[in-house]
């Protein structure tokens, strides 16, 4: 006979059923979005570690092979509501329709798992509410681990708990980073950044079960409409595979400032231009450039941010670049306080001398001509 | 006639982090020490408040939750023209997550009564998670319209524009509603004179500072402790890492010519070595 050790305690939640990791899957006009796929990635590692399977829940209309797309991103079962009044997201018929179907499972999922995007966080604090569970938002790190709480207020939460949800999320202008944890209520939900979590390889002979789910709207479900939306695809600038990349922001007081910016890219080898929200909002440059939380989040060796403040919409897209070069006439942007090296004056005197500088630099003025990068 | 006859805003006061003081050198905020100003985010949902009374007509209430100094935002929002302010003020409302948040000011919005339109900021500086008022919205069972740029109300019904990525969104929607106000939309405009004013009478007569800005607790608004602080919050933080620090990790070059501002950052970083040889 085995004693128990004393510290060797049974964890509370020990006896209780674990559910599956679900994770929403944005489409849009029947497009899937990244988000999801990466999302797949995650939750692939977090259903392993629980031993449970991978789901994942999509809306829309005429959906097509997305279903089966979700499979071969790893999914192990789809949850699919393909109805006409699903075509564009909407907040209320899209949480009607995902609460129902959440609210008749046997086993409420362990985790449930949205993008950070417009989307995501407009959506996830809904189901939270609904369920009056956690919700962490914007998480970076996804983890299943154990859990001994020790005190607080509350003596009904003491105690051990077993695989829990660690969902990891910068905060404090993110000079911290925080774990947060929420395992007595299922589902445990985060909200997790776009362009930082791995996809799956696509593998067609995944195998994975589709289920339709019933779409059932109330009439209060419609008391918004979609006039019309505007949306551009990111797609042809390769920014996330540069070296190095030339950012513009206002400062550059009009479209024509991007001609320096090119020229500027043109001095390395490997670069690309992007650009805040703000002068793709203007019409400077097209959407593909856009650097942020609604854009491309990017990684590159160096980041030169040439007239932006520095938002944290911004920033979220960039902060991980190994080295930020930040020009701004204002020494109190906020660019200042997360750039590694800033330059305090005006872009249009310091970047020609930058450019000359990196000109001179090279021993063999190449004589090749440089097309345009925007 | 628009109809509109009530507006709320919901505010918060948040340690200023753009100033140095009351920062931990670990990154920390010492929450005692710190200055302590209005949310930057709840300047944008503020000044669509204003802007709905002054185009369509309504009062201006301004909500907070937060201890007692946060009445000074309340008074900041009299000086910018909201017409009165309500605190919800209590000791069992500390460490309270974004969901007993929620809750809590749910309770404040049913004691307020009938509103037409409710505004937040996207998020605060502090917290960062953009859930409180999508969570307000649930609970109350309201149509909501996150990260709006820009609005008008017409024939009773708000025609909003949201960003999205890519691009943006129009849409419309009955009211009532929850409208989270990006940072897109306009900056706040100045005091009024006659708010300011008035700011200042009240900072000089308690008795009619009390008619202003009512300070609640959990019990005027009929909510149950048991769903608001640490109690009512399905998530703690177990544990933080610090990675790096607020400020003071960049180096700037400044007040020299430019050729001199970019030999310093030849000489100290690496980019030469991306150059085309
Ligand atoms: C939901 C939402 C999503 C968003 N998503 C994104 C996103 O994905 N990406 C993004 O970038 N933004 C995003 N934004 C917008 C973001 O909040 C900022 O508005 C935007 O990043 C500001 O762009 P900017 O820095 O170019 O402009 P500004 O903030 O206007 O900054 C211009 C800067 O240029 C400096 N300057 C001016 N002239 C000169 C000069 N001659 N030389 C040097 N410096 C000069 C000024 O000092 C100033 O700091 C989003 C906002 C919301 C609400």
């Amino acid at each position: 006979m085995t004693e128990e050790s004393p510290n060797q305690a049974i964890p509370i939640n020990a006896s209780q059923p674990i559910g599956e990791v679900l994770v929403y899957i944005e489409q849009c006009l029947g497009e899937l979005q990244p988000v999801g796929l990466e999302l797949l990635g995650a939750g692939r590692q977090l259903a392993d570690k629980l031993e449970r399977p991978l789901s994942a829940i999509v809306l829309g209309y005429n959906l097509g092979d997305i279903p089966k797309t979700i499979i071969a991103q790893g999914a192990d079962k789809v949850y699919v509501a393909d109805h006409p009044d699903l075509e564009q997201y909407r907040t209320l018929p899209y949480r009607r329709v995902i609460c129902n179907w959440l609210e008749q499972m046997e086993v409420e999922p362990h985790t449930m798992l949205l993008g950070s995007t417009t989307t995501g966080r407009d959506l996830a604090p809904r189901i939270a509410a609904h369920f009056t569970t956690g919700l962490t938002a914007d998480t970076t790190e996804l983890d299943i681990g154990p859990y001994e709480h020790k005190g607080g207020s509350d003596p009904s939460k003491i105690g051990l708990y077993a695989n829990c949800l660690y969902a990891i999320r910068p905060s404090f202008g993110e000079s911290l980073k925080a774990r947060i944890l929420g395992p007595w209520k299922n589902p445990q939900m985060a909200t997790t950044r776009p362009g930082v979590m791995i996809p799956l390889k696509l593998d067609w002979e995944r195998h994975g079960e589709i289920i339709p789910i019933p779409v059932n709207l109330l009439q209060e479900d419609y008391r918004l409409v979609v006039e019309e939306t505007f949306r551009e695809v990111n797609k042809g600038v390769n920014l996330t595979q540069a070296d190095v990349i030339v950012s513009g922001g206002y400062g550059l007081g009009g479209p024509d400032g991007f001609e320096l910016l090119n020229q500027l890219a043109a001095c390395f080898d490997n670069a690309a231009v992007g650009a805040s929200r703000k002068v793709v909002d203007c019409g400077w440059v097209p959407y593909v450039h856009q650097v942020g939380q609604t854009g491309k989040t990017v990684r590159p060796k160096v980041y030169i941010a040439c007239g932006i403040s520095g938002a944290i919409q911004h920033r979220v897209g960039m902060q991980n670049s190994d080295l930020i070069i930040a020009i701004n006439k204002d020494p109190d942007a906020p660019i200042f306080k997360f750039a590694h090296h800033g330059i305090v004056g005006d872009l249009y005197q310091v970047i020609p001398e930058m450019i000359r500088q990196l000109k001179k630099n090279s021993n063999t003025s190449s004589t090749k001509e440089v097309s345009s990068i925007v | 006639m628009s109809g509109i006859t009530d507006i709320i805003v919901l505010i918060k006061q948040v340690p200023d982090t753009t100033s140095k003081a009351g920062l931990n050198p670990d990154g920390t905020i010492d929450r005692a020490r710190a200055k302590r100003m209005l949310n930057p985010f709840d300047r944008y949902a503020l000044q669509a408040a204003l802007h709905v009374k002054k185009t369509y007509g309504g009062k201006v209430t301004a909500l907070s939750m937060g201890p007692p100094p946060a009445v000074e935002i309340l008074l900041e929002a009299i000086e910018h023209g909201a017409d009165q302010g309500y605190l919800l003020s209590d000791r069992r409302l500390a460490a309270s997550d974004t969901l007993a948040t929620a809750y809590a000011l749910h309770k404040c919005i049913l004691y307020l009564g009938k509103f037409d339109l409710l505004f937040t900021g996207l998020q605060t500086t502090d917290g960062d998670t953009a859930q409180v008022g999508p969570q307000i919205a649930e609970r109350l069972d309201l149509s909501q319209v996150t990260y709006c740029e820009g609005f008008s109300i017409q024939n009773g019904k708000l025609h909003a524009r949201r960003i999205i990525e890519g691009g943006h969104q129009d849409v419309i929607t009955e009211l009532p509603a929850l409208v989270t106000v990006a940072n897109a939309y306009h900056t706040l405009e100045y005091k009024t004179i006659r708010g300011a004013r008035l700011a200042q009478e009240l900072l000089r007569d308690e008795a009619l500072k009390n008619q202003y800005i009512h300070t609640i607790t959990l019990d005027d608004v009929n909510a149950d402790p048991e769903l608001c602080g640490l109690k009512g919050s399905p998530t703690i933080v177990a544990h933080t890492d610090k990675v790096g620090q607020i400020g003071g990790q960049c180096t700037m070059h400044q007040g020299k010519s430019a050729d001199i501002l970019i030999k310093e950052i030849m000489d100290c970083t690496n980019i030469k070595e991306f150059a085309k040889q």
